[in-house]
C-alpha cells in the first residue's frame, strides 16, 4: 500500500529523539522558515485553517479554528497559554506515547509554531502519570532545544520568547477532558468546568488558553513547512491529512499504522494488521476508541474519516480501532466499558456519577446470569437519560453511547443473558 | 516533618514553572510518594498543606482524587494489570492469574510478605501491545501468562 | 438591566447573575441543589434545566445556572424537556438516596422531596443495592454527616471556603466513590457550621440540636431579628405548637447578614424556654415573702414610689426595643432623669464575618431613644446611690449577676421588670415582661439598620407589655396616690 507518509518517517531513525538526529532529519527547520518569511502570527493561524487539520484527540475540532479563538491581543493583555493535552487515557489509543517518545523535537517544534501564531507565553505539556519515558524523553528533549537557543527567550535569534514545561498528571482519565486537564494542572482534582466560558476566554488560571492534542500539534511543523496545499493532498477533503491509526484486539498484527484519513477500516484490518486473528471472522469492532461506541462486521467498509464514521452511526475519536473476533462477547465488553466509565467519573454530574454505576451494575447481573426481564429496556433508558449534553462534560455521552450501540447491533446476546443465564456462566 | 529539606529544594524550583505555587501540587506528591515510603501518608499531606500554603483538607480532596496515589501503604513493588478492552481481548484475564499465584496478592491488596501490591488498573496507552503490565512504573508488554513470573522473578 | 421574556412574561435580568436568579427573582420556579445565591456557581447538580430559545436557533434544554441572560431569550420553565430532564436526574439522585424520610429531619423541607413529588418521579426502577456508608458521622458538636443521604452537590464545601474561609470539607475520592468529609474525621470549628445544615438541600448535614426535635410542618414560623449581637442578622423564630422555641435560622437580608447567622445566636434558643419564668406580678410583705400580686397592685405602688424618690435609677435591658427604649426616657423624664441601659462588655466572638462582639442587638436604637450607655462598674456606683432602682428587660439580672445585688442598700427600693423569677431579698416589687420572642419591636444594628422582633408565641398568662407597664406608670407619675398599707 503506497500512501505517502511524514508522522513516522523520523522515529525510524536511531535516536529520533535527540536533538543531533531530529535536527540533522530537519527538526526545526518549519519554525525558522516561519520566522524568516517574516509571517506573521495570524498568517500562520491561517495556514493551518487553510490545511483544514482537524483535532486528533476525539472531537475532532479543526485545529486553526480553535486557534483563532484566542482573543485579540491588543484588545487582551492577559497572559497566553497552551495546555497541551498528552493525557491519552482513551481506551484502545496508544499514538501519542510514540510520538513524544521517538520524535519529542518535532513536537516541540510544534508548540512553538503554535506558540508564536497564537501570541503565547507559555506552553504546559501535560502528560499522563504513567507515561515515564515518553516524559523523560519530553523533558530531555526539552533541556536539549533550550541549551541550543530553541526554547525559551528570543527563540533561534527571532525576538520571539516562550516557555515550555513539563507537568505530570496522576491517573484519571477525566484529566484528557480539556477543562479537567486545565483544574488538574492547576493543583486541583481534574473537575471538568462547564463551558461557556470556553477555555480561549477563561483558561488556566482563568488566563486566555487554547488546548490541543499531541498529535494535533505534531502535524504542524509539516503544514508550515510543505504547505496547506500539501496536506490537503493526503486524506479527504472534509478529513486531510494522515493519522496514526492503532488497531488492537484480535488481530494477528496490532500497531500504530501511519495511514491518510479515509481510508477503508477494511484495508487498515486485512491489509496492514493481518485480518482477523486465528483465522477467525470479525464480529464486530470500535471505530476510534471505546467512546465511538461498535459497528458491526458488515460495516468495516466505512472509510476511516470524520464524516463517513459519523454517517455510520459512529464517531472517529482518535482512530483507535478496536477488533473483536467471532467467540467474543459484545456484552462483556460492555461490562469492562462500564466498569472504566464508572471508574473515571469524577463525579459531579448527577447523570453520570450515578449512571455509569448503574450501567456496570445491571451488566454485570446480566453476565453473572441475573438478570431480570426489562434490564435490557431499562439500561437502553438510562443510557439515554446520560446523553446527549445533559452534563457538564462529554465523559457521560462517552459513556451512554457504547451501551447503547452494543445494544443496537447486539441485543439478541443482551437479552440472552435474561432468557439462557446458566449458558451465560458457563 | 515527613518532607526532607531535598524535596523542598526540588518543589522550590519545580513552583518556578508555575504563576501560581498551587500548580506544583501534584507533581510534587508524585516526588513524595517515591521519596516517603511509596505512599502519601497523612503526614506527608499536612507536610505538603503547609508548603503549599492549603489545608489538609484540601491536599487529601487532591490526592484521593487521583488513582495513582496509595493513601495507605502499599507492598515494596507495585504490579498494576491493565483490565481494560485492548487487553482483555488478548488475554489480561491470565496474566491477572498469573500475577496473583506469583505474588499471592489479591487484587487491590499487597502480599503478606510486603513484597507486592498487585492491582488491575485501567487503559495504560499500550493497547497495540496487549495485553500488559506495570512493575514500578515499568511497561511489560505483549505479555504470555509465563513472562509474569519470570519478570516479577527477577525483582530483587 | 437585560430584557429577557420567562413563560411569556417579559422581565428585566441583571446580566451578572445567572439565567436561575433572574427566574427566581421574578416568582419563577426552578429547582435546584448545587446552586445557591450565595454561594460560587458549579452547574454539578443538572436538575436546574430549562429550556431556553436565543433568535433563530432552535430551541434547548440547558442548565440554568450556567446560562448567562442575553436580550431577547426566550425562556420557558416549565416545557416538557426541561421536566423529562429534571425528572431522570432525580431517578439518578434516588438510586443510591436511601429511603430514610419517615426518619429524617429534613422531612418536609426537603427539596429531594420536593422535586420529586413536582416532577412525578414517585418509583424508581433500580433494583441494585445502595451505596453503604457513615450514616451518623460525629463532626463535632454542631453537625451530624449522614453521607449515604448526600447527593455530592458540594455546597458545603463552598460554604466554608467560601464564608467564614475555613477550608474543613472535602469532596474525597472520585466519582460514585465520592464522599463528604474532614480531614481524618476532625470535627467542625468555627461559628458558623449551623448553616451547614440550611445549606445542604437534603438530611445529609443535620443540626445535633434539633435532631428528632420536631416534625417542621409543626413549626410556626415568625420573622424576627437575632439578638445575640449588634449585626441584628434576620432569622426566622420556630415554634413547635405555641411551645419550645426549636429552632433559629437566617432569613436572607442582603443588607445584612446575606443569607447566613452565627451558631452563638442561632443556638441561643435554649435561654428562650427557661421553665424559671416570672408570673404578672409579685410584691414583698412585711414578713419578707415575694407573693404573687395583681399587677395593677403592684403597679399603683411602683408609682408611689417613684412620686416620692427623689433619685431613681432606671436600668434597661439591652434587649430593650427602639419603642420600649422610648416609653422608659419618657417615664425617667417625668422622674427628673436620664434612663441608662445596661452596657454589656465586648466578647471575643467579633470576626470579619457576622458577629459584631458587641453582645448589645439595640445600641444604638437605645441610645437614640435617650438612654445612656452604664457598663458594671458605672452600676455599682449609680446604683450605691439611688434610692429606688427599675431594672427593666429580660436577662438584666442574669448580665448584672444575681451578686449585683448584694450590695444594694437596704433602704433602697428594687423594682424588677423581667422574664425570669428572682428570689433575692432585695426585690420589692417583681413584674414578669415577655421575652424578644414574644412581643414586637424594632432594634437598631451597628450600621443603623432598623430590624424587627416579632412575636412567634404568647407570652405567659397575664404577663403585660413592657411599653403598658411603664405607659401605666407614666401617666400617673406626677400624681401621689396614697400608699397602700404594705
Amino acid at each position: 500500500m503506497a500512501h505517502e507518509t511524514y508522522l513516522l518517517d523520523r522515529s525510524k531513525l536511531a535516536n529520533s529523539h535527540t536533538l543531533e538526529v531530529a535536527r540533522a532529519d530537519g527538526a526545526y527547520a518549519a519554525l525558522r522558515k516561519v520566522f524568516e518569511s517574516s509571517m506573521s502570527p495570524e498568517s500562520v493561524v491561517e495556514e493551518v485553517k487553510k490545511s483544514g487539520l482537524r483535532g486528533r484527540g476525539g472531537a475532532g475540532f479543526p485545529t486553526g479554528l480553535k486557534w483563532s479563538f484566542m482573543p485579540n491581543h491588543e484588545s487582551d493583555s492577559r497572559t497566553r497559554y497552551m495546555a497541551l493535552n498528552a493525557d491519552e487515557s482513551e481506551p484502545g489509543t496508544c499514538k501519542d506515547r510514540i510520538l513524544m517518545r521517538e520524535d519529542p523535537h518535532c513536537l516541540i517544534e510544534g508548540c512553538l509554531i503554535a506558540a508564536f501564531a497564537m501570541r503565547l507565553d507559555a506552553v504546559y505539556i501535560y502528560v499522563r502519570g504513567e507515561y515515564r519515558l515518553p516524559y523523560d524523553r519530553m523533558q530531555s528533549a526539552l533541556d536539549e532545544a533550550r541549551e541550543a537557543g530553541i526554547v525559551g527567550d528570543n527563540i533561534l535569534g527571532s525576538g520571539y520568547s516562550c516557555e515550555i514545561h513539563m507537568h505530570k498528571g496522576a491517573g484519571a482519565y477525566i484529566c484528557g477532558e480539556e477543562t479537567g486537564l486545565m483544574e488538574s494542572l492547576e493543583g486541583k482534582r481534574g473537575h471538568p468546568r462547564p463551558k461557556p466560558p470556553f477555555p480561549a476566554g477563561f483558561g488556566l488560571w482563568g488566563q486566555p488558553t487554547t488546548v490541543n492534542n499531541v498529535e494535533s500539534i505534531f502535524n504542524v511543523p509539516f503544514i508550515l513547512a510543505r504547505g496547506a496545499d500539501w496536506f490537503r493532498t493526503m486524506g479527504t477533503e472534509t478529513s486531510p491529512g494522515n493519522f496514526l491509526c492503532g488497531i488492537s484486539g484480535h488481530v494477528e498484527r496490532p500497531g500504530v499504522y501511519e495511514v491518510p484519513l479515509g481510508m477503508s477500516a477494511r484495508a487498515i484490518v486485512e491489509d496492514l494488521a493481518g485480518g482477523v486473528w486465528k483465522g477467525r471472522s470479525l464480529k464486530a469492532w470500535f471505530p476510534g476508541g471505546s467512546s465511538t461506541g461498535v459497528l458491526p462486521a458488515d460495516m468495516l467498509d466505512t472509510s476511516m474519516d470524520h464524516d463517513s464514521v459519523k454517517a455510520a452511526g459512529s464517531m472517529f475519536g482518535t482512530g483507535a480501532m478496536i477488533i473483536l473476533d467471532e467467540t467474543a462477547s459484545v456484552v462483556r465488553s460492555a461490562l469492562i466499558l462500564a466498569r472504566f466509565y464508572e471508574h473515571e467519573s469524577c463525579g459531579q454530574c448527577s447523570q453520570c456519577r450515578e449512571g455509569t454505576e448503574w450501567q456496570e451494575q445491571i451488566i454485570n447481573r446480566l453476565l453473572s446470569g441475573r438478570g431480570k426481564s426489562g434490564d435490557v429496556e431499562l439500561l437502553v433508558d438510562l443510557s439515554n437519560g446520560m446523553f446527549p449534553g445533559k452534563t457538564i462534560c462529554a465523559l457521560s455521552d462517552a459513556a451512554a453511547i457504547p451501551v447503547l450501540a452494543a445494544i443496537k447491533h447486539f441485543r439478541g446476546e443482551f437479552e440472552a443473558c435474561i432468557s439462557s443465564p446458566e449458558e451465560v456462566l458457563a | 516533618m515527613a518532607l526532607t529539606a531535598a524535596l523542598k529544594a526540588e518543589f522550590d524550583k519545580l513552583c518556578t514553572k508555575y504563576p501560581h505555587r498551587r500548580a506544583g501540587l501534584i507533581p510534587a506528591l508524585h516526588r513524595c510518594q517515591e521519596e516517603l515510603g511509596g505512599w502519601i501518608s497523612p503526614e506527608t499531606i499536612t507536610d505538603c498543606a503547609e508548603y503549599f500554603e492549603l489545608e489538609p483538607v484540601e491536599v487529601y480532596s487532591v490526592a484521593s482524587f487521583y488513582p495513582m496515589f496509595f493513601l495507605s501503604p502499599v507492598g515494596q513493588h507495585v504490579v498494576s494489570v491493565c483490565r481494560n478492552i485492548s487487553c482483555d481481548l488478548r488475554g489480561a484475564s491470565e496474566i491477572t492469574n498469573a500475577a496473583r499465584q506469583h505474588t499471592g496478592a489479591a487484587c487491590g491488596e499487597s502480599s503478606e510478605d510486603g513484597r507486592f501490591y498487585l492491582e488491575e488498573v485501567e487503559c495504560q496507552g499500550a493497547c497495540t501491545s496487549a495485553p500488559m503490565m506495570v512493575v514500578d512504573g515499568k511497561y511489560h508488554e505483549d505479555l504470555e501468562p509465563a513472562d509474569v513470573a519470570r519478570i516479577l522473578g527477577e525483582i530483587q | 438591566m437585560t430584557k429577557i421574556i420567562v413563560n411569556g412574561r417579559e422581565v428585566e435580568a441583571d446580566p451578572q447573575k445567572p439565567l436561575i436568579a433572574a427566574c427566581h427573582d421574578h416568582g419563577e420556579h426552578v429547582p435546584h441543589y448545587c446552586y445557591h445565591p450565595g454561594l460560587s456557581v458549579v452547574g454539578s447538580c443538572r436538575i436546574c434545566q430549562v429550556e431556553v430559545k436565543q433568535g433563530e436557533m432552535p430551541a434547548r434544554v440547558v442548565a440554568a445556572c450556567r446560562t448567562p441572560v442575553a436580550e431577547g431569550m426566550v425562556v420557558n420553565t416549565e416545557s416538557q424537556g426541561a421536566h423529562d430532564s429534571r425528572r431522570e436526574c432525580l431517578e439518578f439522585l434516588l438510586k443510591n438516596h436511601p429511603l430514610d424520610c419517615p426518619i429524617c429531619d429534613k422531612a418536609g423541607e426537603c427539596t429531594l422531596q420536593d422535586y420529586s413529588f413536582q416532577e412525578a418521579q414517585a418509583e424508581g426502577r433500580t433494583s441494585e443495592p445502595r451505596r453503604t456508608l457513615e450514616k451518623r458521622k460525629d463532626l463535632g458538636d454542631v453537625i451530624l454527616l449522614d453521607q449515604e443521604r448526600c447527593i455530592l452537590c458540594s455546597r458545603c464545601v463552598r460554604f466554608m471556603d467560601e464564608v467564614p474561609k475555613s477550608p474543613q470539607l472535602c469532596i474525597s475520592g472520585r466519582g460514585s466513590d465520592s464522599v463528604v468529609e474532614t480531614w481524618q474525621d476532625a470535627p467542625l470549628t468555627g461559628n458558623y457550621q449551623g448553616n451547614l445544615a440550611d445549606v445542604c438541600p437534603v438530611g445529609a448535614l443535620t443540626l445535633k440540636d434539633f435532631r428528632f426535635q420536631a416534625r417542621v410542618w409543626n413549626l410556626t414560623r415568625v420573622p424576627s431579628t437575632c439578638s445575640e449581637c449588634s449585626r441584628g442578622c434576620s432569622i426566622s423564630v420556630e415554634v413547635l405548637r405555641d411551645g419550645e422555641v426549636k429552632r433559629m435560622r437566617p432569613r436572607p437580608n442582603e443588607d445584612v447578614n446575606g443569607y447566613w447567622m452565627c451558631d452563638h445566636g442561632r443556638f441561643s434558643e435554649g435561654e428562650l424556654n427557661r421553665s424559671d419564668r416570672m408570673g404578672p406580678a409579685a410584691m414583698r410583705n412585711d414578713a419578707g415573702e415575694l407573693n404573687q400580686a395583681d399587677p395593677d397592685d403592684a403597679l399603683r405602688v411602683v408609682r408611689n414610689l417613684l412620686s416620692i424618690q427623689s433619685n431613681a435609677l432606671f436600668l434597661a435591658s439591652p434587649y430593650l426595643t427602639l419603642e420600649e427604649g422610648e416609653a422608659l426616657s419618657q417615664l425617667a423624664r417625668s422622674c427628673s432623669t436620664q434612663a441608662a441601659f445596661f452596657s454589656p462588655a465586648a466578647n471575643d466572638l467579633g470576626d470579619d464575618v457576622l458577629h459584631t462582639g458587641d453582645p448589645c442587638p439595640n445600641r444604638r436604637g437605645l441610645q437614640d431613644a435617650g438612654l445612656k450607655p452604664m457598663d458594671s462598674e458605672a452600676w455599682a456606683a449609680a446604683s450605691a446611690s439611688a434610692d429606688c432602682v427599675i431594672l427593666v428587660g429580660e436577662r438584666l439580672l442574669d448580665m448584672l449577676g444575681e451578686e449585683a445585688l448584694d450590695g444594694l442598700p437596704s433602704a433602697q427600693r428594687l423594682v424588677v421588670m423581667e422574664c425570669r423569677t428572682s428570689n433575692h431579698p432585695a426585690v420589692d416589687v417583681a413584674l414578669g415582661v415577655p421575652n424578644r420572642v414574644e412581643r414586637s419591636g424594632t432594634w437598631i444594628n451597628v450600621d443603623g439598620t432598623a430590624g424587627a422582633i416579632r412575636a412567634a408565641r404568647s407570652a405567659p398568662q397575664g404577663v403585660r407589655t413592657i411599653v403598658d407597664l411603664l405607659a401605666n406608670l407614666t401617666s400617673a407619675s406626677s400624681q401621689p396616690e396614697e400608699a397602700l398599707s404594705s
